[in-house]
């Protein structure tokens, strides 16, 4: 069914037609929803032979963290004989492509790792289980996890995933080249103006093109982990409530913080326009912009690339300090049996332990969980203790929205990627979009 | 195949033979049909139904009559992925026809390592789009791009880079997708330009016809077919234009480089919509055939035989 999917890894063949790619991946689609009849109730005998039940489970942890989920699987299977769970690891991209045929044809993994973003899609389809059941079992410690992890995993009143990792984004900036611009390399920016007043002065053109050769920050608008969102919120706006059911991108507090920001970056040069998040992250490994707000996953390829960073928490802007906070959480396919629910349940207990979130956090490099780990069984890796910090100020980008991909890939992003290229003002273009996310809000209750 | 002689022949054998020669027919191309069937009309067919159904894959689908070709009509995203696809189709044929063209008359004399240039000029062809596509956004990179570095050292800066400036972004992803295309062209203008009898350009030299005389009376009209071939081919390939646009601006800055095949992509797979993307897929089709059936038109009252 993979072969039907135009994605980039597939070869373009001197002409791939279209309507046999899309034609394809439909047929077969259609073809394998048509058999979801006389499939979807396995025989459950097969996989609990001997009183042992097998659960399969996808995720798409290709990165450094790999090694960390495959190990703390194989510690799970060894620790009891119950249940095996067996994984299969595929990059995020192709994971979502074959999930989707493969739920709608009635199959799919019994247990899947999605970003918490992701849930509302597809529990609104009803295709995930809620796990409600997990969380008023006091066995399970649900009290101890990150809070807003938990929450969210919620859709409309019920929860439908448990937090399989969770992590902040903090800001990291480039000590040797805050040295350089005459800034002290051992204080970050704290507030908003020290943040400008850095950016500013860590932006150079050097050979006066009117194009910098360094700056001061990378701030990517699309196809990235949210970055603009963050200052919104600083500034106590946003794209959409916290609670998921009003629009804010027309508020005034954001479009003042996208006209400041906004200035900054087209004016004073501080950021390029239209970087994607690997090109920000590209722009930071390379030493040509000082300072960038991301997540833990670019600690090892930033210290691979020699560069002496420090890490902060983002300036706090006017409403107070704010980062974003994202999760990948664990879902149970709907149609997994009650048996398997079970046992994967056991697999998400044992997951969210003590001693394996320990081991999560260290080997993976992401904060703990759980926030009842001492900074102490944390000291191996300094960025794990980091990262775990500002949870309590930590908000999910769009938590609880139905349509994540239409609000923020066809509304939002294409209208900051208007003002950022001077196609227009954020009075004139954020309300529009913003009544338009309205809409979408709206027609999801 | 008749000889103009009618012979009368025993007719039971007659019947048997061309039976026999049918079966024999159908037989050789019964694996062909059922690829066809399987992989493109059966598909063809679902998409077709599907395009008058809502169907976001995890449930059943439910019949909608014509409600997705209404949308069609007065929806924003489909005017703006329609002109995108007429503009790059518009501009990436011609250029892709003259540079093949261009290519195989150079590559089509002899010199030394020629072999080497005809490789050369054909790789991309067989390199995934994807692999290039990833390759060229390196080269275009503004702030780590080879091919920025150079431009800028002779005084082209673009601000904010090729791939990422709306005005630029397009014609970036036409380079991509014309320089990866014109190898395969480039292969049946060769085959042509080896078919034309050489006792032609003799009698034009003997005639004192200079060299863009014997392009413009001899070569050009002698490769009429292949031009029909080639010009039909590249508006198909390029009305379907995706996988670079897919890996280098992924339909942006906003929306600029957004293909029809992008659009379908983003309704079915990102927007669940498949009963949409199916009714957009089959306005494609439509528009590929309608055009290929008034080229093929055209074309072939300049078919030539020798």
């Amino acid at each position: 069914m993979m072969n039907g999917n135009p994605s980039p890894r597939r070869r373009g063949a001197g002409s791939p037609t279209a309507r046999r790619l899309i034609g394809v991946a439909l047929a077969a689609a259609l073809s394998l929803t048509g058999c979801a009849g006389q499939g979807q109730k396995k025989d459950e005998g097969s996989s609990t032979s001997g009183g042992k039940v097998t659960i399969s489970f996808w995720n798409g942890f290709t990165g450094p963290d790999r090694p960390a989920v495959e190990g703390l699987v194989k510690k799970f299977n060894a620790s009891q004989n119950k249940v095996t769970v067996t994984m299969e690891i595929s990059p995020w991209d192709v994971f979502f492509q074959k999930l989707l045929p493969s739920i709608g044809a009635g199959k799919g993994p019994d247990l899947m790792g999605m970003d918490a973003a992701q849930l509302p899609q597809y529990a609104s389809r009803g295709v995930l289980r809620p796990m409600d059941e997990y969380y008023s079992d006091a066995a399970n410690e649900s009290d101890k996890l990150v809070k807003p992890a938990v929450d969210a995993t919620a859709w409309q009143g019920k929860h439908y995933g448990v937090p399989m990792n969770f992590t902040t984004l903090l800001l990291y900036w480039n000590k040797g080249m805050f040295k350089d611009a005459g800034l002290d390399p051992d204080t970050p920016p704290k507030t908003w103006a020290e943040f400008q007043t850095a950016a500013k002065k860590l932006t150079k053109d050097t050979n006066g093109d009117g194009k910098p050769e360094q700056y001061g920050l990378a701030l990517a608008d699309h196809e990235t982990i949210a970055m603009w969102p963050i200052l919104f919120w600083g500034n106590g706006g946003g794209v959409v409530s916290d609670d998921g059911k009003k629009a804010m991108l027309g508020d005034p507090k954001t479009i003042e913080a996208m006209q400041q920001w906004g200035d900054l970056v087209r004016n004073q040069h501080i950021s390029p326009v239209g970087l994607g998040g690997a090109d920000a992250d590209k722009l930071f490994q390379t030493k040509k912009a000082a300072m960038e707000i991301v997540g833990p996953w670019m600690t090892t390829g930033f210290k691979d690339a020699g560069i002496d960073f420090g890490l902060a928490a983002p300036p706090a802007g006017p409403a107070g300090p704010v980062t974003l906070g994202t999760s990948v959480a664990f879902a149970v396919n709907a149609k997994t049996t009650d048996a398997k629910a079970k046992a994967a349940q056991e697999f998400i207990k044992f997951w969210n332990t003590k001693d394996s979130q320990k081991e999560w956090a260290l080997g993976s490099g992401f904060p703990p969980n759980r926030t009842d780990l001492a900074a102490g069984d944390l000291t191996e890796n300094p960025y794990v203790v980091a990262f775990g910090e500002p949870a309590g100020t930590a908000k999910f980008y769009l938590a609880n929205v139905k349509d994540f991909t239409k609000v923020n890939d066809t509304l939002y992003t294409p209208a900051l990627q208007k003002v950022l290229n001077g196609k227009g003002t954020a009075q004139d273009l954020f309300p529009q979009a913003s009544a338009q996310i309205q809409q979408l809000l709206d027609s999801q209750q | 195949m008749s000889t103009g002689i009618p012979v009368a022949r025993p007719r039971y054998r007659g019947g048997v033979a061309k039976r026999r020669q049918a079966r024999a027919a159908w037989l050789f191309l019964a694996p062909s049909l059922v690829i066809l069937g399987v992989f493109i009309v059966y598909p063809m067919t679902q998409a077709l139904y599907l395009s008058f159904t809502d169907y976001d894959v995890l449930n059943p689908a439910t019949w909608t009559g014509l409600a997705n070709y209404r949308e069609l009509l007065g929806d924003e995203a489909f005017r703006n992925a329609l002109v995108n696809t007429l503009y790059y189709a518009a501009v990436a044929t011609p250029v892709s026809v003259a540079l093949a063209l261009g290519c195989a008359l150079l590559l089509n004399r002899r010199f030394p390592l020629r072999g080497l240039g005809r490789t050369a000029v054909f790789l991309p062809v067989v390199v995934g789009l994807a692999i290039v596509a990833i390759a060229w956004g390196f080269l275009l990179d503004p702030d780590i791009g080879l091919l920025s570095y150079w431009l800028g050292k002779i005084g082209l800066t673009a601000n904010s880079g090729w791939v990422r400036d709306p005005t630029l972004a397009m014609p970036a992803v036409i380079i991509v997708g014309v320089w990866k295309n014109i190898g395969f062209y480039m292969v049946i203008y060769l085959a042509g330009l080896q078919s034309i009898p050489r006792d032609l350009y003799e009698a034009a030299e003997v005639d004192g016809a200079s060299p863009w005389q014997r392009f413009r009376n001899v070569t050009w009209p002698l490769l009429a077919n292949q031009t029909m071939l080639v010009t039909i081919l590249c508006a198909i390939a390029t009305l379907q234009a995706f996988d670079q646009i897919f890996v280098m601006t992924h339909g942006g800055p906003f929306f600029r480089t957004e293909t029809l095949v992008m659009l379908i992509y983003r309704q079915g797979f990102s927007e669940f919509r498949f009963g949409y993307a199916a009714a957009i897929s089959w306005a494609l089709v439509l528009l590929i055939l309608v055009l290929s059936i008034f080229q093929f038109a055209y074309f072939r009252k300049r078919a030539v035989r020798y």
